[in-house]
């Protein structure tokens, strides 16, 4: 993001970004940039809470006014978070074994009950809101959970997307799933805490339990590409994770 | 996001390893005045309008939100930042909605009609050709100010 405010800059534009790693703040410098102290994923920082986003946008737009830089502030507010990480992480203890998977089509026929025991609030969750980010994967969501099983199996399904293979397809149906079941936890329970959806839905749903079997498929597996993004914790959320995958370094990014 | 140093070890060590891009000219351009800023945004959360093609893993092409899109989708590569932000509140991370009041309010001059998105997980080197593209969209449009939110 610093790189593209310095071509922006180039063309004749006055620039100002929001950043998260201050380190590559002072590094780049960009003409002007306001460091965020928030979780990734929130650069405007608090969902559904007009006054202070619009803080973060006039703290920022703040700094068009100095006469030379580059300049770098710091916003005041701070929006914590545990130990350090951005985002929820599964435990580094949470790994299942192929050979611990057990039987993928009876898991998969309690994802889909449990699936269906959440669409009619999802559902609800949809009209009332009036939008939805599911959808990337532009697969039904009755789809999502046979389409993710064949992988579970130790298959590599067609794609049924034309122009999308199957596994950046896989990536996305991933992806939608999880979203489903936090959207209607959120609609549901009115939750704002991602540890907390992250823990529910990792750690204690069948789906989540699928999921870490398709990772645990995918470690093992002889093509290189499902290998490698389950390694890069690109299926499942180990980024923040106190320890990279048993036998893996640094998470797969080295 | 805290400093690199309190991270736990996986993602420091990734961080770590980046590696910046070089900057070899600084520019700096004067802005407009406050109440004449046309704005336009510029995300690296990969989102896009439904139905348009999903951004590769190393994308380094660019997706067109319209002033008046909400229903967006993502496709970013990466996990490792928290997604149910924006699903509670498209704002969190595309503050269409927040420039338009602050235009309503005179605080800022106008919204443009388009912004633009790119794959934050792709070296910014690489999309320059993306961004001139972007620059050229843009002065179409008499913007002048641009806004970088990142995810």
């Amino acid at each position: 993001m610093c790189g593209l405010a310095h071509i922006f800059e180039s063309q004749g534009f006055s620039t100002v970004l929001v950043g998260f790693v201050k380190e590559h703040i002072e590094i780049i410098k960009p003409p002007r940039a306001l460091w965020l102290n928030f979780p990734m994923g929130r650069p405007l920082g608090k969902p559904n809470n007009p006054e202070f986003q619009k803080k973060v946008i006039r703290t920022a737009f703040d700094l068009l006014e100095k006469s030379s830089g580059p300049v770098l502030d710091d916003f005041s507010e701070i929006i914590p978070v545990r130990e350090g990480r951005m985002s929820y992480a599964l435990p580094v203890s949470l790994v299942y074994k192929v050979n611990q998977l057990g039987n993928i089509d009876k898991l998969a026929e309690r994802v889909q009950m449990e699936l269906s025991n959440l669409l009619p609030d999802y559902f609800k969750a949809l009209q009332n809101v009036g939008r939805t980010t599911v959808g990337a994967s532009e697969l039904e969501i009755s789809d999502f959970v046979p389409f993710i099983s064949e992988f579970a199996k130790g298959n590599k399904p067609k794609s049924p997307r034309k122009g999308l293979p199957a596994i950046p397809l896989l990536k996305l149906v991933v992806e939608d799933l999880n979203a489903v079941y936090t959207e209607t936890r959120i609609y549901k329970d009115k939750i704002d805490d991602f540890e907390m959806l992250g823990k529910w839905f990792w750690e204690e749903t069948h789906a989540g339990k699928l999921l870490l079997a398709v990772e645990a498929v995918s470690l093992e597996s002889n093509d290189q590409v499902l290998r490698q993004i389950a390694s890069m914790s690109l299926l499942t959320p180990r980024f923040w994770s106190e320890g990279p995958l048993p036998g893996i370094s640094g998470s797969g990014w080295t | 996001m805290v400093l690199v140093r309190d991270m736990p070890a996986v993602g420091r060590g990734f961080i770590e390893r980046l590696e910046p891009p070089d900057i070899k000219n600084f520019y700096w351009t004067k802005p407009s005045p406050k109440n004449s800023r046309k704005v336009a945004v510029i995300s690296t959360a990969a989102v896009s309008k439904r139905g348009d093609r999903p951004f590769s893993w190393l994308a380094r092409d660019h997706r067109v939100i319209g002033k008046n899109d909400r229903d967006l989708v993502m496709t970013h590569v990466a996990v490792e930042y928290d997604r149910t932000a924006w699903q509670l509140d498209l704002n969190t991370i595309l503050p269409l909605d927040r420039l338009d009041e602050m235009a309503k309010d005179n605080e800022i001059g106008s919204v443009a009609e388009k912004h633009y998105t790119f794959m934050g997980a792709a070296d910014p080197r690489d999309m320059e050709k993306s961004a001139l593209e972007v620059s050229s969209e843009m002065k179409k449009e008499a913007v002048d100010t641009v806004f970088l939110v990142p995810v």
